[in-house]
């Protein structure tokens, strides 16, 4: 760009801003279009206006009143907070060993790692389901937790590829001075380590804060239901009472939004390198 | 007539304590060779960037023939670039790398085969035109990017070190193929470098930058024996120019113990003065700069003594160049003679005085 | 024990609770699915060997499987096309360093962080006929309401659009980080050239972005083969209305929670991972007759 803008720039950076507010009205148009609507009274829901003249707050109190909110954020945040901390150490250490101590069959296993990864859920679910049977988990906190809480191919991959690309002297150093490998591991690797950690850690937490399928399959107990399964289950008790939907539905968004804005960056690049999320 | 004309242009980067370039006047003729040459920070690309397009202009005008292009698109300014790096669009053969401007201008298909081959044959890439440039040699890829540019038939040429990614033997070889090239067409050109030799092999004028001022324009020759500054002085001719810093009194200077000729007009004026000469200008004498010698480095053709001045109160460098069956050891103690004629002499505010 | 050793053992300990956790969860599954998809079971009674019963009868007896597989090739083919067009254009708009654009750009993949159930309510009630936003919107033109949700057709249209408003972000966001990998000396050259910003955006960096191009189509058709949680939310668990959105993933669904037919519902699982692997095999080979080496 050159000197002072020609009117010809000037009429280009207004459309892209046009443009760009265009994208911006369609990623936001549906979720204010629910904000506006659970303000609302149920009789006014068909009217277009943005902010209701009495905005009724106490939707959202209603939603308390039919649904365990706060248990189901427990629950939510109990599991993705569990499997979040157990995907992030146990792929972080199969993922050092993998990239660099050498034991036998190493790299034949993590191919056949690489290949699980192309499995489609559809394929794993039933069988998980009647693991969960068999182990008499059905219906409890531990099928929600336990089968993430190990890690995961894709984890392990993740964590493996990171951890191959941080340079050899590190290591070599503490192996000079006599470190064992755990020790390299927790005192040297993982500091290093936080960017790849971070991705991890957000899109786990993500994952398994939205996931619907599992919870749906394993859970009955309001007690110890998720939020997905909360909103799901009123979704279908409290059919076309669109006010309190909505309001459930911005107070399941808020912690998410809340995160998104805080972990963005290293939620859009864990995104944009691994091409993962976005299920 | 001037092709390209600076008149005042400046840049200045927010946030930055000094202005990239500082009211840059300088006009390059039609057909002249213009090398801007300096070390990294002076400007050099700054300039050639405000010439194409790419920088912005903060103040002053910039003009290609009779327009003011200051504010002109990239594009419609009648230019082209060689790029450091080439830029070669990989997802396209060398053909159509050449052909893509003629093709966004909506030139017919004929004429741009027409004009790439003849371009291809001037180059020698005739056999390489089917290619893409992961399949070229670095000295390749270079040749496309120059034909990218001929091709286009510009007002200006404009080159951003072009052979700085090319090793030693090759750069040479290129270095007189673009010389001969502009010659033969006759284009413009504006050259970047930081390589004081491409500079002066190469140009019909050199303009020499630092930390974004224009420090002398001229033809290498002028550059070489007349520098208008210090830095000018120790920055053209390799090894540089010897530069001391010589105190003056009572209208006189000495160095190493011997009395310099300064002619009376400058000793009457200053105080101190920096006294320069070139290494090739020094010859061991009887009667010279008392120097005592630190290292040798023999060249076969040529040898160059490095040493100190033997001065009572503070001891300069010393590079000579003598001729290569000269034996000289490290410590001995000689004597340095010199031509008056070969002095210069530069005020303490480093301009050259006389 | 020599450190080299040491180091071997070490290894193996550090690998193996993930490498237990990914051969129960992950390896036994898929053997045991495979097992399945030759039996039937109703997980009350014992299981039946009946061998290839059941990829028999998915192919010649079920009518279903027949409006699952056209359903899900109409929901991908609309989910998938408009998403890679909407998400080249959109990232060509934030691939630029102008005021704000960082705020645009968090706001325009925002949806990305947003569970596919809240999606779904959220879009039920922007679909619904009398009250929702789009059939008010259309009334100020004159127009009468839609049945988005309620007219088999229309509800696999409105099925498509909220896909395409999830997965816009998520591939705008991968297409973006190929499009700020394309070397700034190559669009400057092109505007030495002569090219307008248009002009860049056709000739210079799609072409250079071909790769993340394939790699977007390929993620996008696996994940709308998929598809499940959008669809039982939107439209309901039995893919309705009418068979309107009963895509595969909701038929294995029902086959297996609701009718309890396991071996049935796995030979179908096996059947979408074979048609997943073969489009994927066959998605690969295209981008690399197409691919461009850097």
């Amino acid at each position: 760009m050159t000197g002072p803008p020609t009117r010809h720039r000037i009429a280009g950076l207004l459309g892209v801003y046009a443009g760009l507010g265009a994208v911006t009205a369609c990623a936001l148009f549906p979720i204010l279009w629910a904000l506006s609507g659970s303000l609302k009274r149920q009789a006014e829901i068909s009217q277009p206006m943005l902010l209701p003249a009495h905005p009724q707050w106490s939707n959202y109190v209603e939603v308390f009143a039919r649904m365990p909110f706060w248990r189901m954020l427990f629950n939510t945040i109990l599991y993705a907070g569990c499997v979040t901390a157990g995907q992030v150490f146990f792929c972080s250490l199969a993922g050092y060993a993998f990239a660099r101590l050498p034991f036998t069959g190493r790299d034949t296993l993590f191919v056949l790692y690489l290949a699980t990864l192309m499995v489609p859920l559809t394929v794993t679910v039933i069988p998980q389901f009647i693991l969960m049977r068999v182990f008499g988990w059905t219906d409890t906190m531990w099928a929600m937790i336990i089968p993430g809480l190990l890690g995961s191919a894709f984890g392990t991959y993740l964590m493996r590829q990171f951890f191959a690309t941080l340079p050899i002297d590190l290591e070599e150093a503490a192996i000079l001075d006599g470190c064992s490998p755990w020790a390299i591991y927790w005192r040297i690797l993982l500091p290093h380590a936080k960017p790849a950690v971070m991705v991890l850690a957000v899109l786990t937490w993500i994952n398994v804060w939205n996931d619907f399928l599992w919870p749906l399959l394993m859970i009955q107990r309001k007690g110890i239901a998720t939020l997905t399964l909360g909103l799901v289950w009123m979704q279908g008790e409290y059919v076309a009472e669109w006010p309190v939907l909505m309001a459930a539905s911005m107070l399941m968004l808020a912690p998410l939004v809340v995160i998104y804005a805080i972990a963005q960056r290293a939620f859009v690049s864990g995104i944009a390198a691994t091409g993962f999320g976005g299920r | 007539m001037a092709l390209v004309t600076f008149d005042s242009v400046t840049r200045h980067y927010p946030g930055a304590d000094r202005p990239a370039l500082d009211a840059l006047d300088l006009a390059v003729t039609d057909g002249e060779f213009m090398v801007l040459v300096g070390p990294s920070g002076c400007g050099k690309t700054t300039t050639l960037r405000m010439l194409a397009g790419l920088e912005p202009v903060d103040a002053g005008q910039i003009y290609i023939g009779d327009h003011d292009v200051t504010a002109a698109d990239p594009g419609h300014r009648d230019i082209a670039m060689v790029f450091q790096n080439y830029a070669l669009y990989p997802h396209m053969t060398v053909a159509q790398n050449m052909g893509f401007a003629l093709k966004v201008a909506k030139t017919p298909k004929a004429e741009i085969r027409a004009r790439v081959a003849e371009a291809a044959q001037l180059l020698g890439l005739a056999e390489l035109l089917g290619r893409k440039p992961k399949d070229l040699s670095g000295g390749e890829r270079q040749r496309v990017a120059m034909g990218r540019a001929i091709v286009r038939r510009p007002q200006v040429f404009l080159m951003d070190e072009p052979l700085s990614n090319l090793d030693a033997m090759l750069r040479v070889q290129t270095r007189n193929q673009i010389a001969e090239l502009q010659r033969r067409l006759e284009i413009t050109t504006v050259y970047v470098t930081h390589d004081q030799v491409e500079a002066m092999t190469m140009g019909d004028r050199v303009a020499v930058l630092r930390d974004g001022v224009l420090q002398q324009c001229a033809a290498p020759r002028e550059l070489y024996r007349t520098p208008a500054n210090v830095f000018v002085a120790g920055f053209i001719g390799s090894p540089a120019m010897n530069l001391f810093t010589v105190p003056v009194v009572d209208g006189a200077a000495s160095l190493g113990g011997y009395h310099l000729g300064v002619p009376r007009e400058i000793s009457s004026a200053a105080t101190h003065l920096v006294v320069g000469i070139r290494p090739e200008h020094l010859q061991i004498a009887d009667r010279g700069i008392g120097v005592e010698v630190d290292f040798v480095e023999e060249l076969g053709a040529d040898t160059y003594l490095y040493g100190t001045t033997v001065d009572p109160q503070t001891s300069q460098s010393v590079v000579a160049r003598v001729p290569g069956n000269t034996e000289v050891r490290r410590g001995a103690r000689l004597s340095l003679g010199f031509d008056v004629t070969a002095l210069h002499f530069f005020g303490s505010d480093g301009a050259r005085l006389g | 024990m020599n450190p080299t050793r040491r180091r071997a053992r070490a290894g193996r300990w550090f690998i193996a609770p993930n490498l237990a956790a990914v051969a129960v969860f992950m390896a036994f599954p898929l053997a045991f699915s495979l097992y399945m998809s030759f039996q039937r079971w109703d997980l009350f009674t014992p299981p039946r060997f009946v061998g290839a019963t059941n990829y028999r009868d998915l192919f010649t007896g079920d009518p279903l499987f027949g409006i699952a597989v056209r359903n899900t090739t109409v929901f991908t083919l609309g989910t998938v096309v408009p998403t890679v067009l909407i998400s080249l254009a959109v990232a060509g708009l934030l691939n630029r360093k102008i005021k704000g654009i960082g705020l645009f750009r968090a706001i325009a993949f925002l949806p990305l962080a947003v569970s596919s159930v809240v999606i779904a309510v959220v879009w039920q009630f922007v679909f619904n006929t009398d009250s929702g936003l789009l059939n008010i919107m259309l009334s100020w033109f004159g127009i009468a309401p839609v049945p988005w949700l309620t007219e088999p057709h229309w509800a696999m249209v409105s099925l498509c659009l909220v896909s395409i408003w999830k997965s816009v972000p998520f591939a705008t966001v991968i297409l973006l980080a190929a499009m700020q990998g394309v070397p700034d000396s190559l669009h400057e050259a092109a505007r030495i050239d002569g090219a307008g910003e248009v002009r860049r955006f056709m000739s210079i960096t799609v072409p250079m972005i071909r790769g993340a191009v394939w790699f977007v189509v390929v993620i996008s058709v696996i994940n709308a083969f998929q598809a499940f949680d959008l669809v039982y939310v939107l439209t309901g668990s039995s893919g309705g209305p009418e068979t309107g959105t009963y895509v595969l993933a909701i038929m294995l669904f029902q086959q297996a929670f609701a009718f309890l037919d396991f071996g049935y519902a796995s030979a179908l699982a096996w059947v979408m991972f074979a048609v997943l692997l073969a489009l994927t095999v066959v998605q690969l080979r295209l981008s690399r007759r197409n691919a461009v080496n850097q």
